[in-house]
């Protein structure tokens, strides 16, 4: 074999070598934008594992983008210069601008543009409701969550109450309050995560609108509903259980679980989605119970709580090959193993009915109550009505900040009209700013 | 006429690659938000639309913005003033003849090596309303419970104090460097001419010192305008009400957070202005009034 043709055999294999990579370079691979941290980012990341596992061909490429607040603004400024990913996690207070973005395919198109049937009954109501325009379903469910009230056991029985009995009104959060501070158990009774989001969750569980125009679910609302009679009233309680201490203010987002955690407050009303986080942390330290949340009073009529977490949307300019990849890897969240792992380790709620059914027959819930608290009280709200719905606000995310601003004052002492009125007259601006330069 | 004769282009050449960075990353993006100044953006980036000085009007009238103009004031003078006299205090009792001096100055300069982001985690648990390890022993001693969530006071100082720790090792370090470099004759010259201590120090040393306190004005001024971001992300988010949005904390709310990349830009183009006055005219002192001549 002369020379030449031994080094032609080499490049020949060299080049038959290379093929297994060229193959792989025919995978589909979609980036997937989340906001998922602390022990949420394992259980996702493993989620995407196993589904990256089933078809090497069809990849998911998870991508931790920052806050809720950073992804949607990374989103928004990724978009005109093509570099955004093919699916985007988005807090619900996002929903309203990723409608009016134009930037997005529709979750109902979704099936209908691969020549596929979906089944989109499947998903539990409360949910689909959220996230509907229209009747159909424009985001795909995928981490939801309510607000709902923890509590410590232990605590009530040192200060002689009763744990069977948490408090169900405010007056008597107050009145509970005070007795375990009188018993020196605590300094401070109570805190909140998402303090705004709880003002927004009180609103609908009194079946109250935040905003205008049918909540802002049939048009673009141009003035908030508030202060109000009602707000005025919750409030001045509010402000009272500051004044004495049983409110601690415990900053915007999960701050306040830590004293939860560490037994500095009996009462915590937080999402659903810290339920696993607090229960591993606190262990046997102390008995961790979970409620709904307080109402003010049967004056006013019963609503429901608010959907919160995030839901899944799908960039418009993605190639039908990457959202065959993107069906494929919806359809696997659905599949009832997936929703029991992520609830079960998470707290958010599966998305579908299939993966509540799964749960209660295998008797998670008897097993572990408190996972099943956030259902029922979603599920024995309200289910008409815009303002038990959930609002629509194109500024969310801002009129947020500014309802945060009014409790921050209110917290602090302030007059609590006064603090409402100055966010309310700055929102009313920015929903006008909106609707200005919306095009 | 010529300042490098035979060499017609080279110098040109050799400050090419500085002047490509400086119109890349500065002047054009400058430009550009001279440029949005004058433009709000619809919701989402589809068009721009020309609002002339609206954005301008709109930011000098918002109490926000004047609030948040003063706070950074405020803070600036806090952390240039308190941080530059505890670093010098510091740096003259590291540098007398003490044993263990080199111990002492390492001690003090370390923390400057860790990054903000550490210190602005360990100051917020410190002085986490809950949990934190000073605010029950301040509520033990004082009754007084902290809460730095809400009480806008707190926030501020919290921040503040912070920034000027943070600080701290980079500003002793100078001086420590700057007082080594203070001929030992001078000194010995004017005690021997009967000034105290207390006057060898105002006479002879701290004109000596005059170079390094006026670059340290400047590092100080940038890092209370620009780089105290990071710290304010950690600790308060610019919260309670705002107190510690200071004005680069809310150029990036409101370009980032808040979608309003036209107030945004307005709001740099003022920012610019007030540091390059200040940085002209701490240039214009430091080099007339420092005392190079030795």
């Amino acid at each position: 074999m002369s020379r030449t043709k031994r080094s032609f055999i080499i490049t020949i294999v060299l080049v038959a070598l290379c093929i297994p990579s060229l193959a792989l370079a025919q995978t589909t691979t979609v980036e997937f934008w989340h906001s998922m941290t602390g022990s949420r980012l394992t259980v996702l990341n493993s989620v995407v594992e196993q589904f990256n596992a089933i078809n090497p061909a069809q990849q998911i490429s998870p991508v931790l983008i920052g806050t809720y607040e950073e992804g949607l603004t990374r989103f928004m400024a990724a978009y005109p210069v093509n570099q955004e990913p093919g699916i985007v996690q988005v807090y619900e207070v996002g929903t309203q601008a990723m409608h009016d973005s134009g930037m997005i395919i529709p979750a109902y198109q979704i099936p209908e543009r691969l020549g596929e049937e979906w089944d989109f009954g499947q998903y539990v109501a409360p949910i689909v409701r959220y996230y509907s325009k229209d009747g159909n379903l424009w985001s795909w469910p995928f981490a939801s969550s309510s607000a709902m009230l923890y509590y410590n056991a232990d605590h009530m029985r040192q200060a002689g109450l009763d744990p069977d009995k948490p408090p169900t009104t405010w007056q008597e959060m107050y009145d509970m309050g005070i007795k375990l501070i009188e018993a020196g158990v605590v300094t401070h009774a109570m805190s909140t995560g998402w303090p705004d989001w709880m003002f927004e969750t009180q609103l609908a569980m009194h079946d109250q609108e935040f905003a205008n125009m049918g909540n802002g679910r049939e048009g673009y609302p141009t003035e908030v509903s508030w202060p109000s009679k009602f707000t005025d009233e919750l409030m001045a309680i509010w402000g009272k259980m500051a004044a004495d201490n049983v409110w601690i203010y415990g900053g915007a987002e999960y701050n306040a679980n830590g004293a939860f955690n560490s037994g500095e407050i009996t009462f915590l009303m937080q999402s659903t989605s810290s339920l696993d986080g607090v229960l591993n942390t606190v262990g046997d330290n102390f008995e961790v119970r979970t409620t709904f949340l307080p109402r003010l009073s049967d004056e006013y009529p019963r609503g429901n709580v608010l959907i919160g977490g995030n839901s899944l949307y799908v960039s418009n300019r993605v190639t039908d090959e990457e959202l065959a990849v993107i069906f494929e890897f919806f359809k696997f969240l659905s599949d009832p193993d997936i929703g029991t792992y992520w609830h079960k380790n998470t707290g958010y709620f599966p998305a579908t009915n299939a993966g509540m059914q799964a749960l209660m027959n295998e008797g998670w819930f008897a097993e572990s109550p408190n996972h099943l608290t956030a259902f029922l009280q979603i599920l024995s709200g309200k289910s008409e009505g815009n303002a038990a719905a959930g609002m629509r606000l194109g500024p969310f995310a801002q009129a947020r900040e500014w309802v945060r601003d009014a409790l921050e004052r209110i917290a602090r002492g302030d007059d609590q009209r006064a603090a409402l009125e100055y966010s309310a007259r700055q929102i009313n601006q920015l929903l006008a700013d909106y609707n200005e330069f919306l095009d | 006429m010529d300042r490098f004769p035979n060499h017609r282009i080279l110098p040109y050449g050799l400050v090419l690659p500085s002047l490509t960075v400086i119109i890349a990353f500065l002047i054009i993006p400058f430009g550009q938000a001279v440029y949005q100044s004058f433009y709000r953006v619809s919701p989402f980036g589809r068009q721009l639309r020309y609002v002339g000085l609206r954005n301008y009007l709109e930011m000098f009238q918002s109490p926000e913005y004047l609030s948040s103009f003063q706070n950074t004031l405020i803070f600036s003078v806090l952390v240039i003033g308190v941080g530059l006299t505890i670093s010098l205090v510091v740096a003259l009792l590291t540098t007398q003849k003490i044993r263990g001096a080199a111990f002492y100055q390492i001690a003090f300069i370390w923390t400057y090596a860790m990054s903000p982001i550490i210190a602005g985690v360990m100051w917020s648990l410190i002085f986490d309303p809950s949990i934190g390890i000073l605010t029950h022993a301040i509520a033990d001693l004082t009754g007084y419970r902290i809460n730095y969530f809400t009480d806008t006071v707190a926030a501020f100082i919290l921040v503040t104090v912070a920034s000027v720790w943070v600080m701290l090792g980079y500003n002793i370090c100078f001086f420590v460097a700057g007082l080594q470099n203070v001929p030992h004759e001078l000194k010995e010259a004017a005690s021997i001419d009967g000034a105290t201590s207390w006057q060898v120090f105002w006479v002879v040393t701290f004109p000596m010192l005059s170079p390094t306190t006026a670059f340290l004005i400047f590092v100080n001024t940038v890092y209370a305008f620009f780089q105290s971001f990071g710290l304010i992300d950690v600790v308060t988010q610019g919260g309670p009400n705002r107190t510690t949005e200071f004005l680069i904390y809310k150029i990036y709310r409101d370009g980032f957070g808040r979608m309003q990349e036209g107030q945004a830009a307005a709001q740099s183009v003022v920012l610019f202005i007030l540091v390059a006055i200040v940085g002209a005219f701490q240039i214009y002192t430091s080099t007339k009034k420092s005392v190079y001549n030795r």
